[in-house]
């Protein structure tokens, strides 16, 4: 019998990193797969085309829509709403999130309030947003920031509480008051944390974004999508979806060479 | 008017529990702190010597006596009682240089006499080559002496460490320890060190107040007499010291009471 060399790890080891090599060979190797039944399944007739076109057309499809419809004015529209909605939440969410986690006080006035918000869905807001602020921007970018609102307070007061007690402790007894403990020891403890919540919920935007341009507008890649659909045009909606992926992808490469140049000091334990 | 810059007068700490229930952690506790003199607060595990410390700190609100430094009665932190915690508190997103300057920087001090003294105290705990690294690549003993570093450049009054070398292996231990002596006599700080281990107890201290428990009182005030001639800058010297294994016996012999009431 021969024993595994130990110098030869199985492919399957318990929580031992990949090297950067496997990893991207890995990543590449799923989506081959994916694209591939996708092709083989539409090119030999299994599904029928109209429903189901096939990945080729879907790209030259994609690459029509950029060059001669302009798509890029429905995906700049999309970008600006998501960014704008969440510019603000975020605007509201880290202070009063910051400020709910570090004075109990605080947290005991509008945690009951968050709370509740939050178990509604903001979809179900829709047909009084559309009474309230018409058909213009305002329904969507309240849509978008009520959706996220609720949730991103409530993370970054959780992630507020979880600093150290004895960090703000050491701050006092070094003669911080509590506008510099909160400013100058909790925020910055607290901001890596808040910098992923940020991530996580910027990602939730773009649901709502996509249901509000289905629901109720005439602009952006939802839009886009729907008008699509009357005309029986599903790669053009196939390309949305990918284009929203992409972009979502974007976004969170974004959001992480924010995080590793924000944060040095947390690159070197990894 | 005497030399102590520290008194506790009759303080006590009464926890209010759940179900209405409490708990007398800390009963009439009265001890004195002399200028520059290093104090030990030393008992069995439960007696309130954390309780005590983090009172003088001014993080705990005493429930009866009175706590003054110098003429002022202490009634929250501040700047004049700088505390080291067991845990690392470190400031992570702060090279050593600015974890140090911390105190200096929220209280004032011009930058250029902030560096300075900054320098000088990471000097003195041996941490001159990490001046620009984080916390994060620091050792564990390390952490620990860029928090004291932090604390002496604030110019504290008193020092006061909660078994702030709990988490070391030995051999750092007692390089902390000694460090300790070191920092005592340049720093010219008083300071109040909460330990359980004895020997460290007897090796720095020059005044052990032992705490009894259930609920926390001083059972006695111990004054290692070998030392009369100065304090004894090394481990190897101390356990040489005529005296010192005497003192360890009492000591002993005063914890093994203490555990047989449990
Ligand atoms: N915040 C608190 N609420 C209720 N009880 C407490 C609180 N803090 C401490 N106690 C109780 O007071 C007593 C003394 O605690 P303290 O932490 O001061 O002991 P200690 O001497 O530091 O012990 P150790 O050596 O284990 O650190 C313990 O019985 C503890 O359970
Ligand atoms: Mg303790």
């Amino acid at each position: 019998m021969r024993h595994p060399s130990p110098h030869k790890p199985r492919f399957l080891e318990v929580r031992r990193p990949v090297s950067r090599r496997q990893a991207v060979l890995s990543a590449i190797a799923i989506w081959v797969l994916f694209f591939g039944i996708w092709l083989i399944a539409s090119e030999s007739g299994m599904v029928n085309p109209l429903l189901v076109p096939s990945p080729v057309q879907v790209f030259e499809t994609t690459w029509n829509l950029f060059v001669d419809r302009g798509f890029i004015g429905d995906i700049g529209i999309s970008v600006w709403r998501v960014v704008l909605a969440f510019a603000m939440a975020s605007a509201l969410s880290v202070p009063l999130g910051v400020m709910m986690g570090t004075f109990p006080a605080i947290e005991a006035i509008f945690a009951p309030f968050v709370s509740a918000w939050r178990y509604l869905p903001a979809p179900s807001f829709i047909p009084i947003l559309l009474m309230w602020f018409g058909t213009g921007e305002a329904p969507k970018l309240a849509l978008l920031f009520l959706g996220v609102v609720f949730f991103l307070i409530t993370l970054v007061m959780d992630h507020t509480k979880t600093v150290r007690k004895e960090l703000i402790e050491t701050a006092l007894t070094l003669g911080a008051n509590r506008k510099v403990t909160v400013l100058n020891v909790v925020l910055p403890a607290v901001l890596p944390e808040i910098v992923t919540a940020m991530r996580q919920m910027l990602a939730m935007t773009w649901t709502y974004l996509v249901i509000a341009e289905i629901v109720a507008s005439t602009t952006g890649i939802g839009a886009m999508m729907m008008r699509a659909r009357r005309f029986l045009k599903t790669d053009e909606i196939l390309s949305g979806i990918i284009v929203i992926g992409a972009l979502g992808l974007l976004f969170d490469l974004l959001f992480k060479a924010a995080h590793r140049w924000l944060f040095p000091y947390l690159q070197e334990k990894r | 008017m005497s030399s102590a810059v520290l008194h506790l007068d009759e303080v006590s700490k009464t926890f209010a529990l759940a179900k209405g229930r409490e708990l007398t952690a800390v009963d009439k506790v009265s001890f004195e702190v002399e200028r520059n003199s290093i104090v030990v607060l030393l008992g069995p595990s439960g007696c309130g010597k954390s309780t005590v410390l983090r009172m003088i700190a001014g993080l705990e609100t005493p429930t009866g006596g009175a706590i003054t430094l110098g003429e002022t009665p202490v009634t929250g932190p501040g700047r004049d009682r700088g505390m080291v915690f067991q845990a690392y508190t470190s400031f992570d997103w702060l090279s050593v240089r600015r974890n140090v300057e911390f105190g200096m920087k929220i209280n004032g001090v011009p930058a250029a006499e902030r560096r300075e003294r900054a320098e000088h105290f990471i000097r003195l705990v041996g941490l001159s080559k990490f001046l620009d690294a984080y916390p994060s690549q620091l050792s564990g003993g390390m952490r620990q002496r860029v928090a004291i570093a932090r604390t002496l450049a604030n110019g504290p009054e008193l020092l006061l460490m909660d078994e702030p070398f709990g988490a070391l292996d030995a051999e750092t231990r007692w390089q902390m320890q000694e460090l300790m002596i070191d920092v005592a006599e340049q720093a010219q700080t008083g300071m109040i060190i909460v330990t359980h281990d004895i020997e460290e107890a007897i090796f720095l201290a020059d005044k052990i107040v032992f705490l009894s428990a259930h609920p926390g009182r001083v059972k006695e005030e111990i004054i290692p007499a070998f030392k009369s001639g100065g304090r004894i800058r090394s481990k190897e010297e101390l356990v040489q010291t005529p005296g010192y294994a005497e003192l360890e016996r009492k000591i002993m012999r005063l914890m093994r009471e203490e555990g047989q009431h449990e």
